[in-house]
């Protein structure tokens, strides 16, 4: 059968070729250490802000990181996550940092990293408060403009738009907040949002490069989303 | 109404049967373990999508094939007094019109992502702790769907003309035909990983092309089939033999001067009528058209039924 040697000068040639694939059809890679990574800024505290007009977060400390084993720096571009993904779609931008998840619409214009965290939205009671043995019409503190209130509602709770839910007894937030109030945990998980960074769509070897970054940052980033949400 | 007789297959041909069976249950098994692998490691990539959709409608022809064969060996009923025979065709139309539609689909899929000239994103996944590239997972995911389907098909091929088997003789050669998805996927996996953005969308075109091809010929075919044309060769576009030979046993009986016959193909077996011009009729003229109609069925495993009359002339042959 012709199949064998077919197979056989097949996988010869993928681990001849295996070293330096996948190549970027724009040459990425090689263009971000000669000029830099033009990063997109939008802000998402805690994942990309400015603060005191420096960028800072939890995805701008990742890309800093890539870019010192790059050895290369990033080029902030402060502004709108909107205007950001359509200068990545068109490779004007080399990846943005602004707080996306998974479930962005934006992931079939735009590659999109693996998760680097997975954040859990949850009940929390304030300390010296037992956790309801039913949420049934039980008043639960969420921050006013999110969508919290909307998981919150689905639970038959009935949500309390706050400022900031902080030392409210009754809260649903991120699992990362919930432990830096000091709130305990309760119920099943509300949601759950993967959070991701945008690369430009097709510059595979450059995104290869990023997710290599990310790979198993999942406990440092925890930890310093607990720095972060401590005043 | 008069109920047509049941047929049944030869012993030997029924042990093909059998084992044509076996080997498309095997052919489901097979298929689906690969519709799952190659489906799990899609990804993004066009020519992926396109291979995953040839393997998954590459299971309807075996689920036709074997949902027909319970059909099929229902004997004759009142109420359908030529039998269930039908019941392969039309399952196979079917599974030929979903066949064109899909290719065309996505061909047209393809070349508007050639025209806009998407750029196909394909990550990393982590084996054994250790960063990769996805598109090595989807390359080998679609090394292991081209080896079973050609292994199968070359199986299912000879079984196919013996049996006379159209459906299992169309879900062989596509499955023959199948490799080409497989090395046109992984071309267009190891063109992305080069840098080549448009090899994936190219690679998608070609894989559809074939699934349109398998779809074009397979509708002709089955609708063909489903007109009454003339019996022919499984594998070609000839006319059958077994017509000329049914002819000239019929020519051998001594009381009849010339004949003609008409036949069809009801599914894998024939059925049709004989046209007898005779010299003395004699009286017992009945059971002598019984006797030919006897004759008629012994030339051919197939030949299942034919209607024996007399005719006072014939058109000279063609």
């Amino acid at each position: 059968m012709r199949v064998a040697p077919a197979a056989a000068g097949l996988f010869a040639m993928l681990a001849l070729l295996a070293c330096d694939l996948p190549r970027d059809p724009e040459r990425t890679l090689e263009r971000v250490r000669e000029r830099g990574i033009r990063a997109g800024l939008a802000d998402a505290p805690p994942w990309a802000m400015r603060r005191a007009g420096a960028p800072a977060g939890v995805e701008v400390e990742l890309l800093e990181e890539l870019a010192r084993r790059l050895g290369t720096r990033v080029v902030w571009h402060p502004g709108g996550l909107e205007a950001h993904l359509a200068a990545l779609h068109h490779r004007e931008l080399d990846v943005v940092a602004g707080g996306l998840t998974s479930d962005t619409p934006w992931k079939k214009r735009v590659g999109l990293t693996r998760p680097y965290y997975s954040e859990e939205l949850r009940f929390g009671a304030a300390p010296g408060t037992p956790p309801p043995t039913s949420l049934a019409g039980v008043r639960v503190a969420v921050r006013a403009g999110s969508a919290e209130a909307h998981l919150v509602r689905a639970r038959d709770a009935v949500p309390w738009r706050v400022q900031s839910p902080r030392g409210h007894p009754l809260v649903a937030a991120a699992a990362w907040e919930l432990a830096a109030w000091g709130h305990r945990p309760f119920g099943e998980p509300l949601h759950r949002r993967e959070h991701v960074l945008a690369v430009a769509p097709g510059e595979n070897g450059w995104l290869l490069r990023v997710e290599e970054a990310l790979a198993g940052r999942e406990e440092r980033v925890r930890r310093r989303l607990g720095e972060l949400a401590k005043p | 109404m008069r109920v047509q007789g049941p047929y049944r297959l030869p012993e030997d041909k029924e042990r093909l049967r059998r084992r044509a069976a076996r080997l498309e249950w095997i052919s489901l098994g097979w298929m689906a373990s690969i519709v799952v692998v190659v489906g799990l490691a899609m990804g993004s990539s066009q020519a992926m999508k396109a291979a995953w959709v040839e393997d998954l409608l590459s299971l309807v022809p075996p689920v036709a094939f074997l949902v027909a064969s319970r059909f099929e060996s229902r004997p004759p009923s009142e109420r359908f007094p030529y039998g269930y025979r039908r019941a392969k065709g039309i399952s196979f139309l079917i599974a030929a019109v979903a066949l064109l539609v899909f290719g065309a689909l996505l061909l047209a899929d393809s070349l508007v992502a050639l025209a806009r000239g998407e750029h196909p994103t394909v990550g990393a996944i982590d084996v054994a702790g250790r960063t990769i590239w996805m598109g090595w997972l989807m390359a080998g995911a679609l090394l292991y769907s081209v080896v079973p389907p050609m292994v199968l098909g070359r199986r299912k091929l000879l079984l196919a003309s013996r049996l006379h088997d159209k459906t299992l003789h169309a879900d062989a050669s596509m499955n023959k035909a199948d490799w080409l998805t497989g090395v046109a996927g992984i071309g267009g996996i190891l063109g992305i990983g080069l840098g080549w953005w448009w090899a994936d969308a190219v690679a998608a075109g070609i894989i559809s092309l074939d699934i349109l091809r398998d779809g074009v010929v397979n509708v002709r075919r089955v609708v063909e089939d489903l007109m009454d044309r003339r019996p022919q060769t499984v594998d070609g576009d000839e006319p059958h033999p077994v017509a000329t030979r049914l002819r000239l046993e019929l020519e051998t009986l001594p009381w009849v001067r010339r004949a003609e016959v008409r036949l069809r193909e009801d599914g894998q077996v024939l059925i049709g009528e004989a046209f007898l011009v005779v010299g003395d009729p004699g009286a017992d003229l009945p059971a002598r058209l019984a006797r030919a109609g006897e004759l008629a069925r012994g030339v051919d495993w197939r030949v299942h039924e034919v209607v024996v009359t007399v005719v006072p002339d014939l058109p000279p042959p063609a």
